[in-house]
C-alpha cells in the first residue's frame, strides 16, 4: 500500500471536556464524570467520561436524565476558557506537522499530510506522532483515523474510540463500510434513515448497490451525495481557512427570565463577546439574528440585515434589542445572538452618502457620531482586552455583572456538498 | 351594466389597472377591479390603498350604465386569451358575463359597495407639464431609489419645486440622481413631496403621447395625475428625505470627460470578471487615459483602457460598476463628465444639461 493514498487524518479528543477536568483533578479518575449544566437549571451534559457513558449517558442529554441513569455521577460546571486554552495546545501540535489543519470544533480537526512525508514520515507515522505529542503536551488521549478522504478518516477515528488508532486502506473500504448502518454517512439523520429504511435500505452496502439514478430521483442532490459516500467517494478537501459562516453566542438560563431588562443585559453581553470574536478573526458581518426560546421549547428567530457590515458590539446590540422587541412578551428559557453574512475586514466597502451608518431618515446624528468614535477607539480597547483580560473594558451597563462565559452557539455545519 | 368594448383597448386598460392591484391582500376586495360604465365610457378602477388608478376607455357602446366588481387576475388573463374583436361585458345578478363571439365566461362579482371609493381629479391647485418631459425626469431618477427594506423615506422620488423649475431626486443612500426641467407654476409656493416609486412608474406607464400636457395636483398626503385617459393618485411617503444637496460635491480636484457609451461598455466588460460577489471596479486616470480594472480573488482580473479628456495628476477611485452603468446609460449627450475630490469622496457624474448623478466610491480597509 502506498501511504500517499491515505493522506487525511481525523483527530478527535476522547471525552474532551471531561478528560481535561479529570486531568486537573486526578482523584476523579475512574469515576463517571460529566461536564454540563445543573439538573436544577435544566442543564444538559456537554461531555461525559467513558465511565459515565457506560451508564448510557451521552452529550446533549439533559442532566436530569443523566442523573437518573447514574445517581453517583460527578457533575462539573464547564470552564470554556480552560478548554479553549487546551484546544490551542492541541491545534499547535497539529500545525507543527502540517499547515493543512481544519478545526471542526475545540477538540476535533482534519489534517492533510500530503507533502509532509520527507519531513515527518508517512501519514500513519504522523498520526502516531501526533497522538504521542498530544499525550505528552496535554496529558490527554486522542483518537486518530487515517484514510483517503475526510469522511473515511472521521469514520476511522469513530470506529476505534477511545484511545483509538485506525487506518482504512483503499482496499478495505468496502469491507469496513458494507456492514455499517447508513446512519454513519454524514448527511443522513434520523428522518432520512427512516425514508431509506422504508425502501429496504439499512446498511451502507444496501445503499451502495442501489442505482445512483434511483437514489437521486428519490432524494435529490443529497441522494447523490450520500450515494457517493457509500462508495467511499468524498471529494471535500481539508480547508484550513474555511470561512466561518456565522458567529454567535447563546445561553439557556437556569430559570426562565421574563424581565426584558435582564434579557437585554444578557444580550448586550453576548453582542460584546460576539463582536470581539469577529474582530479577533478579522471579520465583520451584516446579518444579525436573534434567537429566543420560550419555556414550551418554541424557538423563534428574528433577523435583520444591515446596510453596512459591522464588528462593533454596540451596533449589533442596537439591532438585537430591536429584534427582541419583536419576540412576543413572556418568559424566555434561552436567548442568543449571532452574526452572519461575514466578510473580511479588508474587503472593499461601499461608502454611504449620508454618514457612515446611512439612516438619514433618523435624526440621531449625535448617536452616529458616538458610534464613529466607538469604531475609532475599538482597536485600542481590544489591545487592552488582549493584554489584561476580556473584562478590562466593558460597557458600564455590564459592570458588576458576574462575567460568565456563555457557550459558543453551535456552529453551522460545513457545507456537506462539495 | 351592459357594454361593448374593443378587445385591444380593454386588454391594455386592464393590464395597466392590474399593475396597481395587489396579487394578495389582507383585504380581498382589493384583488378586484371595479368596472364603471357611464354614458360614453368604461372606467376601470383599481387600488391597493397606496396607489389608485381610474383608467378610462372611450369609444365604447353602453346600453346600460352601472358598475360591477370582478376579480382582476382572472379577468385580465381571460381577456388576454380571448380572440374576438369586440368584448361584451354584462352583469347578470351576481355574475358578470364576459364574451366575444361564442367564447364567454361568467365571473362571480364582489359586492360593489365594499370597493373603496377612489376620488376624482378636481382640478384645484394643479400645475401641468409636458408628458415627455415628465417621463424623462422620472426615468433619469427613479432607478436610483432604494428598494431594500428599511430606508422608508428613500423608497420614493422627491418632487421639489425650485425657481421656475421642477426637480426630481432619488437616492438609495449610496447614489443619488437629480434631474430638473423648467416649469411654469406661477408664484405658487409648493412644498416638496416624496412620491412612491411604484406610483411614479405607473404615471409614466400611462403616458403615451409625449406632447400631451399632463396635470398634477398635490394634496396634503397624496399626488394626483390626470391625463386624457387616466387619473392616478398616489399616497405620499410621510418621511424625511435626506439632505441631499449637502452631499453634492461643489469643489473637486479631478475632472474627466469620456465618451459615455464607451465608458459604459468598458465598465460592463470588466464587471464580467469581478462578478456579483466583488462589485468594485477601479478607475485610474492618467493624462488623457483611463484604465478600468477589477479583480476577484481566486478568479482573475480584467483591464480595459480608453481615451479620455483629463489633464490633472494621476488619480484613482473605485465604484460599483452597476451603479455607474445605470446612470451613464441615461446620459443625454455623447460625453459624460466625472468629477471627484479623492478616492473616498463622492463621484459626480454630469449626465445632462440639468442632470447630475452622484455615486459613493468603494474603498478598501475603511
Amino acid at each position: 500500500m502506498n501511504p500517499a493514498e491515505i493522506p487525511i487524518l481525523h483527530v478527535d479528543m476522547d471525552a474532551f471536556y471531561a478528560s481535561v477536568e479529570v486531568r486537573d483533578n486526578p482523584s476523579l479518575a475512574g469515576l463517571p464524570v460529566c461536564v454540563g449544566g445543573p439538573a436544577s437549571g435544566r442543564g444538559v451534559v456537554s461531555a461525559a467520561s467513558y465511565e459515565a457513558r457506560r451508564f448510557g449517558i451521552h452529550s446533549a442529554m439533559p442532566t436530569a436524565v443523566a442523573r437518573r441513569a447514574c445517581p453517583d455521577m460527578i457533575l462539573l460546571p464547564p470552564d470554556f476558557e480552560k478548554y479553549t486554552r487546551v484546544s490551542a495546545q492541541v491545534m499547535d501540535v497539529f500545525r507543527s506537522y502540517t499547515p493543512l489543519v481544519e478545526p471542526l470544533s475545540l477538540d476535533e480537526a482534519f489534517l492533510d499530510t500530503t507533502g509532509c512525508e520527507r519531513l515527518f514520515g508517512d501519514s500513519i507515522e504522523i498520526g502516531r506522532a501526533i497522538k504521542r505529542d498530544i499525550l505528552r503536551e496535554t496529558g490527554l488521549v486522542a483518537s486518530v483515523g487515517v484514510a483517503c478522504s475526510k469522511f473515511l478518516a472521521k469514520l476511522a477515528s469513530e470506529l476505534d474510540k477511545p484511545d483509538g488508532f485506525r487506518v482504512i486502506r483503499p482496499d478495505e473500504i468496502r469491507e469496513v463500510l458494507d456492514p455499517l448502518p447508513i446512519s454513519h454517512l454524514f448527511g443522513i439523520g434520523e428522518r432520512t434513515a427512516k425514508r431509506f429504511e422504508a425502501l429496504g435500505i439499512e446498511t451502507i452496502s444496501d445503499l451502495a448497490s442501489m442505482p445512483r439514478d434511483k437514489v437521486v430521483a428519490d432524494f435529490g442532490a443529497s441522494g447523490a451525495w450520500v450515494h457517493d459516500l457509500a462508495h467511499g467517494l468524498d471529494p471535500r478537501r481539508v480547508a484550513p481557512h474555511r470561512r466561518e459562516k456565522s458567529h454567535g453566542m447563546e445561553r439557556t438560563f437556569a430559570e426562565d427570565i421574563a424581565d426584558r431588562d435582564e434579557l437585554r443585559a444578557f444580550l448586550l453581553q453576548f453582542c460584546e463577546e460576539v463582536a470581539f470574536g469577529l474582530r479577533d478573526r478579522g471579520l465583520r458581518g451584516r446579518t444579525i439574528t436573534l434567537k429566543a426560546r420560550s419555556p414550551d421549547f418554541k424557538t423563534v428567530t428574528r433577523t435583520r440585515t444591515l446596510d453596512y457590515p459591522t464588528g462593533i458590539g454596540a451596533r449589533i446590540y442596537s439591532v438585537a434589542r430591536e429584534l427582541l422587541e419583536q419576540v412576543p412578551p413572556g418568559p424566555l428559557r434561552l436567548v442568543g445572538v449571532s452574526v452572519s453574512n461575514l466578510e473580511d475586514v479588508r474587503a472593499p466597502l461601499q461608502r454611504g452618502l449620508f454618514g457612515a451608518g446611512g439612516d438619514p431618515g433618523r435624526t440621531r446624528s449625535d448617536w452616529l457620531a458616538t458610534r464613529e468614535k466607538l469604531e475609532r477607539i475599538t482597536p485600542s480597547l481590544d489591545k487592552l482586552r488582549r493584554r489584561f483580560g476580556r473584562g478590562t473594558v466593558q460597557p458600564a451597563r455590564l459592570l458588576g455583572r458576574a462575567v460568565k462565559r456563555a457557550e459558543p452557539a453551535p456552529r453551522m455545519d460545513p457545507d456537506p456538498k462539495p | 351594466m351592459n357594454v361593448l368594448c374593443d378587445r385591444e383597448k380593454l386588454r391594455e386598460g386592464l393590464t395597466i389597472a392590474n399593475l396597481v392591484v395587489p396579487p394578495r391582500s389582507p383585504k380581498p376586495i382589493l384583488e378586484n377591479i371595479c368596472l364603471v360604465a357611464t354614458d360614453d365610457a368604461l372606467e376601470l378602477v383599481g387600488t391597493d390603498l397606496e396607489v389608485a388608478i381610474r383608467y378610462r376607455i372611450e369609444d365604447v357602446k353602453v346600453t346600460e350604465t352601472g358598475s360591477t366588481v370582478i376579480p382582476a387576475r382572472v379577468a385580465v388573463d381571460f381577456i388576454k386569451d380571448l380572440t374576438g374583436e369586440t368584448v361584451e361585458l354584462k352583469t347578470k345578478g351576481r355574475t358578470c358575463h364576459i364574451g366575444a363571439g361564442a367564447d364567454t365566461c361568467e365571473l362571480v362579482t364582489a359586492e360593489a359597495d365594499e370597493f373603496p371609493v377612489v376620488q376624482r381629479f378636481d382640478g384645484e391647485r394643479t400645475f401641468s407639464i409636458q408628458a415627455g418631459t415628465f417621463s424623462r425626469l422620472v426615468n433619469q431618477t427613479a432607478f436610483a431609489a432604494a428598494r431594500d427594506a428599511g430606508r422608508y423615506a428613500m423608497h420614493g422620488v422627491l418632487v421639489e419645486f425650485g425657481e421656475g423649475k421642477l426637480n426630481l431626486i432619488a437616492t438609495d443612500g449610496r447614489r443619488l440622481a437629480v434631474s430638473g426641467a423648467p416649469i411654469d407654476i406661477g408664484d405658487q409656493q409648493r412644498p416638496s413631496a416624496i412620491v412612491p416609486t411604484k406610483g411614479m412608474n405607473l404615471f409614466c406607464r400611462v403616458l403615451n403621447d409625449p406632447l400631451e400636457q399632463v396635470r398634477f395636483q398635490f394634496d396634503e398626503n397624496q399626488i394626483g395625475m390626470s391625463t386624457a385617459n387616466a387619473e392616478i393618485f398616489a399616497r405620499l411617503i410621510d418621511g424625511e428625505f435626506p439632505k441631499y444637496s449637502a452631499v453634492i460635491p461643489t469643489k473637486t480636484k479631478h475632472c474627466m470627460e469620456a465618451d459615455a457609451e464607451v465608458l459604459g461598455r468598458k465598465l460592463r466588460l470588466v464587471a464580467n470578471v469581478t462578478g456579483a460577489e466583488a462589485r468594485a471596479v477601479k478607475l485610474e486616470l492618467k493624462k488623457n487615459e483611463l484604465e478600468v480594472s477589477g479583480q476577484f480573488a481566486g478568479r482573475g482580473e480584467a483591464h480595459a483602457h480608453m481615451e479620455v479628456a483629463y489633464k490633472g495628476d494621476a488619480a484613482e477611485i473605485a465604484f460599483n460598476p452597476d451603479y455607474v452603468v445605470a446612470g451613464v446609460k441615461n446620459c443625454e449627450k455623447d460625453v459624460v463628465q466625472l468629477e471627484f475630490e479623492d478616492k473616498t469622496s463622492p463621484g459626480k457624474f454630469t449626465l445632462g444639461e440639468d442632470y447630475i448623478y452622484i455615486v459613493m466610491p468603494i474603498t478598501v480597509d475603511a
